[in-house]
């Protein structure tokens, strides 16, 4: 019963955080800051979903199951890993392109986008 | 517009979300795709016929070795039709606009360059547990191969073409896609020497102190390596074809 209120409540976190990475995708005005919250939100998400999962998983505490939790705790491992890793080469690759980052002043006859 | 496009959303959604209900279980024996007599053999008989609990690798790779023989040759000749439409040889700059100074250094990037060090030798790992275990779960040598393959797209992705050349010389990819072959039908042919049918692999327990069925389950092995070595071969060899403008020289 705390089991469950406990992955629910990591999963509905997880589930959270996602809209915000998408919404900041959606909202946000200029290439880098777009990155930035689908960077951020997305692994934090997939944590915090994985790690509600895995939990589940923990019903019983039996060899197997731990072995599948186990085994969903190292895919959250490598998304913390290479999520970051990604949204930083695509940034780096987006500063030596050349894109200017997003100002307050920019022209009325600019577009943003 | 946009009201239109929600509901259209929704609707899909729901749609999508009211058939989930008619989905066989995973796994169900007696779902409509299991209905035919051939499927009833492949769910009752894989085991005892070659003790492989993975029935779709023993479909794939023992009862019907010839089309898997052949999917593997499907990519040998896309790779080679790839090299031989756009490889170039010779010395011409002018293809790439980039600097030379960006094509010659290997960019250097602490970040990047530490997290493609942890993970590539995970990758490969996992990539030679995938084809290893192709017969005992899901698996097997043509997504060990693309995974086997994507590592060293990665490195090439990291650091520069050049890097990954270095470990995956143009001649080894061409001698590793042939190999591969060689190995799927080397069994197949060991099977023809020793006096059964192409493919047939339970001959080939008189080679090693096995039970016919356990040779049928190596031989499985043994294949999906073959299958492994060309597809890896291949995948870096499309990449670094098709990013380079043939050249083999630089690109991304």
């Amino acid at each position: 019963m705390i089991l469950n209120i406990i992955c629910i409540t990591l999963v509905s976190l997880g589930i959270l955080f996602f809209i915000g990475g998408a919404l900041g995708i959606l909202r946000f005005p200029d290439y880098y800051t777009r990155m930035h919250a689908a960077g951020k939100g997305d692994t934090m998400s997939i944590l915090l979903i994985f790690g509600g999962i895995a939990l589940y998983q923990m019903h019983e505490v039996t060899v197997a199951n731990a072995l599948v939790a186990g085994k969903i705790l190292f895919i959250a491992a490598f998304i913390m890993l290479t999520s970051p890793t990604s949204t930083h080469a695509l940034m780096r690759a987006g500063y030596e392109e050349g894109i200017r980052p997003w100002t307050r002043k920019t022209k009325k006859g600019q577009s943003d986008s | 517009m946009k009201i239109i496009g929600f509901i259209a959303v929704c609707i899909t959604g729901w749609l999508l979300l009211s058939a989930i209900n008619d989905f066989p279980d995973f796994g169900d024996p007696h779902s409509p795709a299991n209905g035919y007599r051939l499927s009833q053999y492949y769910i009752t008989d894989t085991f005892t016929d070659t003790s492989v609990p993975n029935m779709v690798t023993a479909v794939l790779a023992d009862y019907r070795g010839y089309d898997t023989l052949f999917e593997t040759v499907v990519i040998f000749t896309a790779g080679i039709a790839i090299i031989g439409i756009l490889r170039r040889y010779g010395s011409s700059d002018k293809s790439v606009g980039r600097s030379k100074a960006f094509i010659e250094e290997p960019r250097k990037d602490l970040l990047i360059h530490t997290t493609c060090r942890l993970l590539i030798p995970i990758i490969q790992l996992f990539a030679l547990y995938v084809i290893a275990h192709g017969h005992h779960s899901p698996g097997g040598g043509f997504q060990g191969g693309a995974i086997f393959g994507a590592s060293f797209i990665l490195l090439a992705l990291a650091h520069n073409l050049k890097t990954a050349e270095k470990r995956m010389p143009e001649r080894r990819i061409l001698t590793l896609a042939g190999v591969g072959i060689f190995i799927y039908a080397g069994f197949g042919l060991a099977c023809l020497i020793l006096g059964n049918n192409f493919l047939d692999y339970s001959i080939l327990h008189k080679l090693l102190p096995i039970t016919p069925i356990e040779a049928r389950s190596h031989s499985m092995l043994g294949v999906e390596i073959g299958v492994a070595f060309t597809v890896t071969a291949i995948m870096f060899s499309i990449y670094s074809n098709l990013v380079s403008s043939s050249r083999m020289k630089e690109g991304l």
